[in-house]
């Protein structure tokens, strides 16, 4: 007899349709073969789904058994068809009615003792469902948090072969799980990193706030000790709280990057890959690629810590997922884009020694160019923002009758600029004052006599470049957002140019 | 580049430098691109370390600036640092200034100095006593040191360790007779180790400009004056700025220091920051540190 189950393939990021289809039959000798361009894991998954099934209690007939995936031409991977395989073999073998099977789809992993095992891609996958029609979607339990967050479909979890039997014969009563995202995003976050917890540095940790409300990009240079990665620690503390879609979106990234514990991500991500990462995990590899720790830092932090000691080769990657806010792969399987939309937070030494310009510095200032001159100049004039985070001092440390403000306080201004800013940009495609272009600055950064006076003798007396203009005007423009202030003024301005001539010896101001 | 051509003077021409006739070891004749220098103008050479401190950087500029602004005209080798800093600035303040190479005419090293080769040529010139087409090597260095101080009338080394290529150059000035000014600097600090064994040991101190104006005759009385000028250099600024003025010095001072010297609001101290760079009266030493200015004659311009 003939079956066939639904469930769905994983491409990168994107799900496709896939049917499990089965078929026992009489005549000729006894074999369990399983076609339809698969993966080893898949290939593999023989042996798993007859044990499964013989230790709950059902014996593979010795008949001539077929599994085919279909469609054939496309190759599948993962191991999330174990349990379709197995529905579809009860299904063929008369066990279930092929009726209970419409509009539900089916995926998750056996082992061996007929548990049903958690798998990856789970949300992307339901929501997918979802969106072709499906009414039910059948999972492992442990994935049914992650899953139940997809509104307007049934999703059910189920521990065991037995128990998925029971379901589709409708011996057991489905329960189905929905998870209420904005109800779990309203909770109050308990951060890891607080900005309560840093002593002193008010100018870093201001640029640090300044950096977060417009999403400019920041690099945080001082001396060893000083707090530059627990500083970067805090950024998402004080990012505001994620809205339902961006949740659901990270969640299906993390998710297919195997990555996501169980339920869905509630705070933005924070990834700090380690200066020996190779190009590919940063971007996206495999000959179907895997989400890089670039999408993995989607909607959150990308934290680069000792930066020039990564390789510059590594870090060009950056340049054009920084610009376009995604990343496009290209495989013989294909082209695949992933989003890639992140705030680049870097730390660094200003110099081998780490102490220049103060005088306990060795290198000399050309011991210090050399040392700069491993970063890649390119990744630096993506970079607004640059904030030196002081030695800290035994008396900072100690003194305890400075209450420093918490993330909480914080994240109230930057969630106020960001509002002004989704205002601000309601009818354009852009998002935050970092990614406006030359005309959105002509248009929403007007300066007055005064202001553009002083911009003009900065620029002849501290010799900027041309290329650090824009930059200024919009680190300025987030500034007097933060200020609640529609115009900018020169002191926005002066605090814009000071992150910029702090870059000095880096860049070429 | 290549446009200016290469001319080679030798010790029996008549445009061969007086001071290099006249002096032990000296060159058989010179590789010469761009012009010679004016036997009628005065001339200093300064040098210093390749690998100079921010303090070291500041006081070069100081007295490069402040000796061209009286025509003075600025010899040295062309290398990282001091050398290339004062040379530099020789030029931006409209002085000229004079390269001597320990390398073919033709051949820049380093590189990063590109920039200040091609500019030399417009007010100046580079001299060189090996061939074209020889390249930079460690031997010939210390050889050419005996023209820089050769060439000139006054010798000021900036900041020098212990032992160092200034020591050579030094040394041969003695022989040479010519006069030595050394730029004090604290006793802990290694890159003044030099200058302040100089001093002990009876050179010049150079604590501006005028010091050396003097010792070249060019002005009289020029360190009182200059005092005067000093004192008023601060006058016109507001209470807050001259609140950062204090806690500000020589050696970098960053900025967080500054907000909880002062007190202030930091988005009023970077406003109030900007102003006073905008005045000269202090200077942006990079990565949020910064100095005081030192200042010809007060007159803020760079």
């Amino acid at each position: 007899m003939f079956s066939s189950v639904h469930s769905m393939s994983l491409h990168g990021i994107n799900v496709r349709e896939v049917s499990v289809e089965a078929d026992v039959s009489e005549g000729g000798l006894p074999v369990f073969e399983m076609v339809g361009f698969l993966g080893s894991e898949i290939k593999e998954s023989r042996g798993r789904i007859r044990t499964a099934l013989k230790n709950s209690g059902f014996f593979l007939p010795p008949k001539r058994i077929t599994v085919n995936l279909s469609p054939a031409d496309q190759r599948k991977s993962g191991s999330h068809y174990d349990l379709p395989v197995a529905v579809s073999l009860l299904t063929a073998m008369g066990l279930i009615l092929p009726e209970m099977l419409s509009d539900t789809v089916i995926a998750g992993e056996l082992s061996l003792s007929g548990k049903v095992l958690s798998v990856k891609g789970i949300l992307p996958m339901v929501l997918h469902s979802r969106k072709n029609g499906y009414k039910r979607f059948i999972l492992p339990l442990e994935n049914a948090e992650e899953g139940g967050a997809a509104p307007g479909i049934e999703v059910i979890g189920v521990q065991s072969l037995r128990e998925t039997l029971e379901l589709l014969t409708g011996e057991r009563k489905p329960e189905p799980v929905h998870i209420d995202i904005s109800e779990l995003l309203k909770r109050r976050q308990r951060h890891s990193h607080d900005f309560c917890s840093i002593r002193g540095q008010r100018a870093a940790k201001r640029a640090v706030e300044v950096s977060a409300s417009g999403m400019h990009n920041i690099l945080l240079v001082g001396p060893p000790g000083g707090g530059k990665s627990m500083m970067a620690k805090c950024l998402p503390s004080i990012l505001p709280a994620l809205t339902e879609e961006e949740c659901m979106e990270i969640t299906g990234i993390h998710s297919i990057a195997g990555i996501l514990g169980s339920g869905v991500v509630t705070e933005r991500p924070f990834i700090s890959p380690h200066h020996t990462v190779s190009s590919q995990a940063l971007s996206g590899g495999g000959s179907i690629p895997k989400p890089g720790d670039i999408s993995l830092a989607h909607r959150g932090v990308l934290f680069l810590d000792e930066l020039p000691e990564f390789d510059t080769s590594t870090l060009e990657i950056l340049r054009q997922p920084l610009e376009d806010r995604e990343i496009h792969i290209s495989r013989a399987s294909g082209n695949y884009t992933y989003p890639a939309d992140f705030l680049l937070a870097a730390a660094m030494n200003p110099c081998k020694c780490g102490y220049y310009p103060g005088q306990r510095c060795t290198c000399g200032e050309t011991g210090v160019k050399k040392y700069l001159s491993r970063i890649s100049r390119p990744l630096l004039d993506r970079i607004d923002i640059v904030s030196y985070v002081d030695e800290i001092s035994f008396d900072e440390l100690n003194d305890d009758s400075v209450k420093e403000e918490s993330s909480e306080t914080i994240r109230a201004r930057v969630t106020e600029a960001f509002e002004i800013q989704k205002k601000r940009f309601q009818e354009s495609k852009i998002r935050f004052n970092s990614e406006m272009t030359g005309d959105d600055i002509r248009l929403f950064c007007p300066l007055g006599d005064k202001e553009e006076e002083l911009l003009r003798e900065s620029f002849k007396a501290l010799s900027l470049s041309a290329r650090g203009y824009h930059r200024i005007l919009r680190t300025a423009r987030t500034i007097a957002d933060l200020d609640h202030s529609d115009n900018i003024n020169c002191a926005h301005l002066s605090e814009a140019i000071s992150y910029r001539i702090t870059g000095k010896g880096i860049w070429d101001v | 580049m290549s446009e200016t051509k290469i001319r080679y003077i030798c010790a029996l021409e008549p445009e061969f430098p007086e001071k290099l006739k006249n002096i032990p070891n000296a060159p058989d004749g010179i590789y010469v691109r761009g012009c010679l220098p004016d036997p009628g103008k005065k001339t200093v050479s300064i040098i210093g370390s390749r690998n100079n401190s921010e303090y070291g950087r500041g006081a070069a500029e100081y007295f490069a600036r402040g000796l061209a602004k009286h025509g003075v005209q600025i010899v040295s080798g062309m290398a990282r640092g001091i050398d290339g800093i004062s040379q530099s600035t020789a030029l931006k303040s409209g002085g000229s200034s004079f390269g001597i190479l320990g390398c073919g005419i033709d051949v820049v090293y380093p590189e990063e100095n590109r920039l200040l080769y091609e500019r030399i040529l417009e007010k100046g010139g580079l001299i060189s006593e090996y061939p074209p087409g020889t390249p930079p090597r460690a031997a010939l260095f210390p050889q050419r040191n005996r023209i820089i101080s050769a060439l000139s009338d006054v010798l000021l080394v900036v900041e020098a360790r212990q032992r160092s290529g200034t020591s050579i150059t030094v040394r041969f000035a003695l022989e040479q007779g010519r006069d030595i000014f050394a730029v004090p600097g604290r006793i802990t600090d290694p890159l003044s180790y030099g200058c302040n064994t100089l001093i002990a040991d009876g050179a010049g101190i150079a604590t501006c400009p005028e010091d050396i104006l003097e010792a070249l005759g060019l002005i009289q009385g020029g360190r009182n004056k200059h005092r005067k000028l000093n004192l008023n250099k601060f006058s016109g600024l507001s209470e807050t700025q001259l609140k950062i003025i204090r806690c500000l010095d020589y050696n970098p001072v960053s900025i967080n220091e500054i907000a909880s010297k002062t007190g202030c609001d930091l988005s009023d101290l970077m406003l109030e920051l900007l102003k006073l760079q905008l005045l000269g009266c202090i200077e942006n030493a990079g990565q949020g540190f910064y100095i005081l200015k030192l200042e010809v004659n007060g007159d803020g311009s760079r």
